[in-house]
């Protein structure tokens, strides 16, 4: 009696401890910088290592974009360094060289040869019967399932939303969800210029927006503009901000330099909305923050030159009672 | 032949009594149908990944079933004493051999029966249409796949010590032949000497099971294989079966009964 | 009288697994004829080689030298086993088949017709006393119903010769009453019976001829009468012939 008397407080005592450790400790646990506690339940079971699983759906859409005909790491991957989902949306940098449709090179061997009849062997893609008719390409959808689960591993890869919605917009029309998907983006990546480059286009061809797409771009040529911090930013208009990076030399933070094609998509739909809108002199502008970041600056030259042709030729009316 | 396929009957009750194929077949009609509920997007016409989620469960499923009932069936005859009733009747070890590997083969062959149907309902249900000819095709292939790990296997039964370590060793197998045997020869070309020689001959010597993947094309809609092909891989098949079988008599003609 | 079972210089050697030792020899030149219509019973201490040469007998392991047959056939031939029944010591059967699944496959096995299975299972069935429980699975059964299951498998041939191993182990009066009325029944029906067993009472009572093998060699072989002989049982010549000396009581 007295032995399980001891024993029962001694147990009593022990989770006593237990419990005391575990409140002492708790709140230094939570301060803890790898501490994933707070986060969702995939960021508590797979950690960093959710990324590398992002990786891989979103590569995995590109496979099924391509029908499943796709390099393994043992093919040659150079035609595929950038998925092809997100390089034939125009938004994206292409490191793509070499040839795509024959990777698999010439059958090294008859296993090889007699191999390549059970699997897909040909180069296609999922919207390659009818590039122009929409209707029938939505075969497309079939990349959306992966493409969605990337996301939700990693909802901080911008590249996820952007491909995502691009698809749901142009070719499925389902513009709401293309929204919806960029709106979780950016609560996701708040600064993000490519997300908004995105929401831009999906307003002005989709919605037809353009005031809406204008103020969304604007916006993201803010935020791509204070990548470098030597630009005061803050909340100054943003024809301020555009007229001092013109006035600038072109010196681009490492962050810019990465991604100028950003900034170029940003100014030069930004000054063709301006174009449209009659605004030749901040069509200008914008084409001059362009140029700066342009691969091809002549050929933005050329339309400044129409444009201050067209300018002049405005003007000139304005001049003749003057005369 | 006719011993042969008494044992091979006896071999498929065993199956369809024990619970290894019903619980791998609801686990797998749950998962499926769990996939199929998500919202993706807020459309419902999107098939392939459904596709491939229930294909890769049915291949995971039937290889589990065809590696641990088969490397099971002579130890546990021998474990359990039957081996001796049996082989006092007019049954030679070979046919009680191809027995086992017929019944073995034949039970797989009925769950994948199962698993197919269930799969082209699955993806009929999004995509209202059935290839049936690609279906009856993957199937096929897929079979001819678990004949030869089913072969893969009983020779094992008789070589390794116990059901699970030659279990075991047939899984690692059978995925490193599905993953890598189509590489091997590019492996090959970057190793030195004499590496380089020895991954040619596994390269040569292997059965190359990715043959009988038609999973790809299956769930991207290509159109069927040419029949000649898949003759030629069911021959290909049937050979490294055969060299299988051949091997598990050869050696259970050695053993000890008890 | 036809033989129906015979060995000629039958030797069988295992490989020991002791180090110095290089072979055990299990049985040692034994010759060994059984007539059809006999009941014969082989006797000997454990590890005599009643079970090596039973399980030579059925095929289970070949000979080192010498010969054995079966109804004339070398008993390496399959054939040879198609009129035997074989009721092991330990009576294990699959536990997923029912005990008429059981028998049919062993009919199969034998090619039995269709409707002479059917006829012999319900024979069988009844004989074992086992029809109530002909379509439980065999994972239900106790062991007494095990080791009749195995007797109804061993006759599903109608064999013309019946090889049992200790044939009564493990069983009750009662059940040991049964296997002598079966063995005694099937010696009426001309069948030949070749037995082994510990239990010399019942090997008195129901045996025409016995042999006693000790170390691997026939020490005795004759009918129970001239085995016997000036001893009072069979026990006491069993124990004389293979060499047993009593030791005298300890003095207080």
């Amino acid at each position: 009696m007295a032995s399980m008397r001891t024993s029962i407080l001694l147990a009593i005592a022990l989770l006593v401890a237990c419990f005391g450790m575990a409140a002492h400790l708790g709140p230094e646990f939570l301060g803890w910088r790898g501490s994933r506690s707070a986060g969702d339940i995939l960021n508590v079971v797979l950690g960093d290592s959710r990324r590398l699983f992002a990786n891989q759906f979103f590569t995995k859409a590109d496979e099924y974009y391509h029908s499943g005909y796709y390099p393994s790491m043992f093919d040659n991957k150079s035609a595929f360094q950038t998925a092809h989902i997100a390089a034939d949306t125009g938004a994206v940098n292409s490191k793509n060289e070499g040839d795509e449709h024959g990777f698999l090179g010439p059958p090294r061997n008859w296993i090889d040869a007699f191999g390549r009849h059970f699997f897909p062997n040909r180069h296609t893609h999922l919207d390659e019967d009818s590039p122009d008719d929409l209707s029938s390409s939505e075969k497309v959808r079939e990349i959306l399932p992966w493409l969605k689960l990337s996301a939700d591993l990693d909802p901080e890869n911008v590249q996820t939303y952007t491909v995502t919605a691009y698809w749901l917009r142009s070719r499925m029309r389902n513009v709401a969800e293309a929204n919806a998907v960029l709106h979780e983006g950016l609560r996701n990546c708040p600064k993000s210029y490519e997300i908004l480059y995105e929401m831009g286009r999906l307003y002005q061809e989709s919605y037809h927006d353009h005031e809406g797409a204008r103020n969304v771009w604007e916006q993201g040529v803010r935020y791509w503009l204070q990548l470098d911090s030597s630009i005061p930013g803050g909340n100054r208009p943003i024809r301020e901000l555009v007229a001092d990076w013109n006035a600038r030399p072109t010196n681009l933070a490492p962050a810019q330099s990465d991604d100028k094609l950003s900034m170029e998509q940003l100014s030069t739909h930004l000054a063709q909305l301006e174009e449209n809108a009659g605004n030749l002199p901040r069509a200008i502008e914008w084409l001059e923050a362009a140029k700066k970041v342009s691969l091809t600056p002549e050929t933005l030259q050329n339309r400044i030159d129409l444009l201050n042709s067209k300018l002049g030729q405005e003007l000139n009316p304005l001049l003749k009672p003057l005369f | 032949m006719k011993n042969a396929f008494a044992v091979a009957g006896v071999v498929v009750k065993e199956l369809y009594r024990r619970k290894d194929f019903y619980v791998l077949f609801i686990v797998t009609v749950l998962i499926c149908l769990v996939m199929a509920s998500v919202n993706i997007y807020d459309d419902a016409h999107i098939a392939r990944y459904l596709k491939e989620i229930s294909l890769l469960l049915i291949w995971i499923s039937s290889l589990v079933i065809a590696i641990t009932t088969t490397a099971r069936q002579i130890p546990a005859e021998r474990e359990n004493r039957t081996l001796i009733p049996l082989l006092a009747k007019p049954l030679t070890r070979t046919e009680l051999v191809a027995g086992k590997f017929l019944g073995c083969w034949l039970a797989c062959g009925l769950t994948l029966l199962c698993f197919y149907v269930f799969f082209g309902a699955l993806a009929a249900s999004r995509e209202h249409h059935w290839p049936l000819q690609n279906y009856v095709q993957a199937a096929l292939m897929h079979w001819c796949l678990l004949g030869i790990v089913v072969s893969m296997s009983l020779l094992g039964s008789l070589v390794f010590a116990a059901p699970s370590s030659n279990s075991t060793i047939c899984a690692v197998v059978v995925m490193g032949i599905l993953f890598v045997a189509r590489h091997l020869d590019q492996v090959a070309i970057t190793r030195p000497e004499p590496f380089r020689t020895v991954a040619f001959v596994f390269y040569y010597a292997l059965p190359h099971l990715e043959f009988y993947d038609l999973r790809d094309l299956i769930i991207h809609d290509w159109p069927p294989v040419d029949w000649k092909y898949v003759s030629l891989a069911v021959l290909y098949g049937a050979f490294y079966m055969a060299v299988f079988i051949i091997g598990a008599c050869l050696v259970f003609r050695r053993k000890a009964v008890n | 009288m036809s033989i129906i079972l015979r060995t000629e210089k039958l030797r069988v050697e295992y490989r020991s697994r002791e180090i110095r030792q290089a072979t055990k020899v299990a049985v040692n030149g034994l010759d060994l004829e059984v007539s059809a219509g006999e009941v014969f019973g082989f006797l000997g201490p454990n590890g005599a080689g009643k079970t090596t040469t039973m399980n030579v007998l059925l095929g289970f392991v070949p000979p080192t030298s010498g010969a054995a047959y079966l109804f004339g056939i070398d008993v390496r031939q399959p054939i040879a086993r198609q009129r035997i029944g074989y009721l092991p010591e330990l009576t294990y059967y699959y536990k997923f088949l029912t005990a008429e699944e059981l028998l049919r496959f062993y009919a199969r096995i034998f090619g039995l017709p269709r409707a002479k299975t059917d006829q012999r299972i319900a024979e069988l069935l009844k004989l074992v006393e086992l029809e109530p429980a002909a379509k439980r699975p065999i994972k239900g059964y106790s062991k007494g119903m095990q080791q009749r299951v195995g007797l109804a498998q061993a006759l599903i041939n109608d064999p013309d010769l019946l090889i049992l191993d200790e044939p009564t182990s493990g069983l009750d009066p009662l059940g040991r009453m049964k296997v002598r009325e079966i063995i005694q029944r099937l010696k009426r029906e001309g069948k030949t019976v070749f037995f082994s067993s510990h239990e010399l009472g019942e090997v008195e009572s129901v045996c025409d001829r016995v042999a006693i093998i000790h170390q691997g060699e026939l020490r005795a072989v004759g009918r129970v009468a001239e085995i016997t002989g000036g001893h009072q049982n069979l026990e006491e010549a069993f124990l004389d012939i293979i060499g047993y000396k009593p030791q005298p009581a300890p003095l207080p």
